[in-house]
């Protein structure tokens, strides 16, 4: 009782200038564990949550469910946070960055297993898994270039007629680093190809530069749309073809962890296929791209669909 | 079936009731509700709760003081409170009757 009338006065009495001083320093691991919030979260209640974990301790029951509650808040962001085309706007962002990721991803798969004729005879489930991915990722394609095109258009016109030609520039590398890729790996490949194929070094090299490409097409829409901030029909339908696209490259890379284990498992004549820490890296690498892929698709899908 | 029943001191009742007198920021809130309700909220939770309950116009923020950002109760949030405040004090009162009836036939 005397404990509860003690915090009492202190939460009545407390002097205006123990209120109002500058704030105080947050620990680090406080810092760390609000970092994973949302930033639209944060910007609203970061720094009264690390005003509150001051006066409270960073124990490790507030730290976890700090982390828990953390999950909730990137899949079901408040509606009262931010708007919905800018909500529907950075999911669209995220989406093409990791979709695009997981096309490298895809090509990858592809280039190693199909194309190299992999699949151990009696087990059908590999070409069927095959089939699958590269049908899930044709439409995956197909889908998410249908659904941007208005959007691209829009945005394209928008940015010649205010002249701004950092937005333009940024819109047509999805278009011109794809086209530019191809052209230097063609070159690259004339250069150092030779009877035994590429070696593991070179390979590594140009899946890097892949993914580095793939990044570097994705920022530039999502540069233009942090700068225009276009909203209207146009963005919603962009984002839902995003979300359907991101769905279906998730299916697609499903079955291609379906192929991985099956060649695992069954594909004792070529060692390179019959290794764990291959399998677990792609799992990995899949899960990596494709979970925060997962999230941005549900939250644009929720602020797209919301009355 | 116990956990069924902790349903009761759902966080965003009791955050609306620790908030029924005066406003409160944060860490006054867990404070409040450890002191006056029995329940420790933790920081995860309290401003899921808080996040909620603005969003569906129940609490409002105040002018932050430094880091503490005071929450005050909204007309509609009071009406809330109040509504589930009757139906908790009807469980309540017919609870304890039967109880006590109860507990008369097992003295009989």
């Amino acid at each position: 009782m005397r404990r509860a009338a003690a915090s009492r006065r202190l939460r009545t009495s407390a002097p205006a200038s123990a209120r109002t001083g500058p704030p105080a320093s947050a620990s680090p691991l406080a810092r760390a564990v609000l970092a994973v919030y949302p930033p639209a979260w944060r910007a609203r209640y970061g720094e009264e949550a690390l005003g509150y974990l001051d006066e409270s301790g960073v124990s490790v029951r507030e730290v976890a469910s700090l982390l828990c509650r953390a999950v909730p808040a990137w899949i079901w962001p408040p509606a009262h946070l931010h708007d919905r085309p800018a909500r529907m706007r950075a999911s669209l962002a995220t989406m093409l960055t990791f979709w695009s990721a997981l096309a490298v991803l895809g090509l990858v798969f592809d280039q190693l297993t199909q194309q190299q004729g992999i699949a151990p005879a009696g087990h059908p489930v590999i070409w069927w898994s095959y089939l699958t991915f590269d049908v899930a990722m044709a439409l995956s394609a197909v889908v998410l270039g249908a659904g941007c095109l208005p959007l691209w258009l829009v945005m394209l016109r928008r940015a010649r007629r205010d002249h701004s030609a950092r937005v333009t520039a940024g819109l047509l590398l999805p278009a011109a680093v794809p086209v530019a890729s191809v052209l230097v790996l063609a070159a690259v490949l004339g250069t150092i190809r030779h009877p035994g194929g590429v070696s593991p070094a070179w390979f590594l090299v140009i899946t890097v530069s892949g993914f580095a490409a793939a990044l570097l097409a994705a920022a530039g829409p999502g540069m233009a749309l942090r700068a225009q901030r276009p909203r209207g029909p146009a963005v919603r339908l962009a984002t839902i073809a995003a979300a359907i696209a991101t769905a279906t490259s998730i299916a697609g890379f499903a079955a291609s962890v379906l192929a991985a284990a099956g060649l695992y498992l069954w594909a004792h004549d070529f060692t390179g296929y019959h290794n764990g820490v291959l399998l677990v890296t792609y799992l990995a690498l899949v899960t990596g791209a494709g979970a925060p892929a997962a999230v941005s698709a549900a939250r644009g899908t929720s602020a797209a669909l919301a009355r | 079936m116990t956990d069924r029943l902790d349903r009761w001191a759902d966080p965003p009742l009791l955050v609306l009731a620790s908030l029924a007198d005066e406003p409160k920021h944060g860490y006054a809130i867990t404070q409040d509700v450890a002191d006056s309700m029995g329940v420790r909220l933790t920081a995860g939770t309290l401003y899921a709760v808080i996040s909620r309950l603005e969003a569906g116009g129940l609490i409002e923020p105040l002018e932050p003081e430094g880091r503490r950002r005071p929450y005050r109760i909204t007309a509609a949030g009071a009406r809330a409170l109040a509504r589930q405040s009757e139906r908790m004090s009807r469980v309540a009162v017919v609870a304890q009757q039967r109880l006590s009836m109860r507990s008369g036939w097992a003295g009989a």
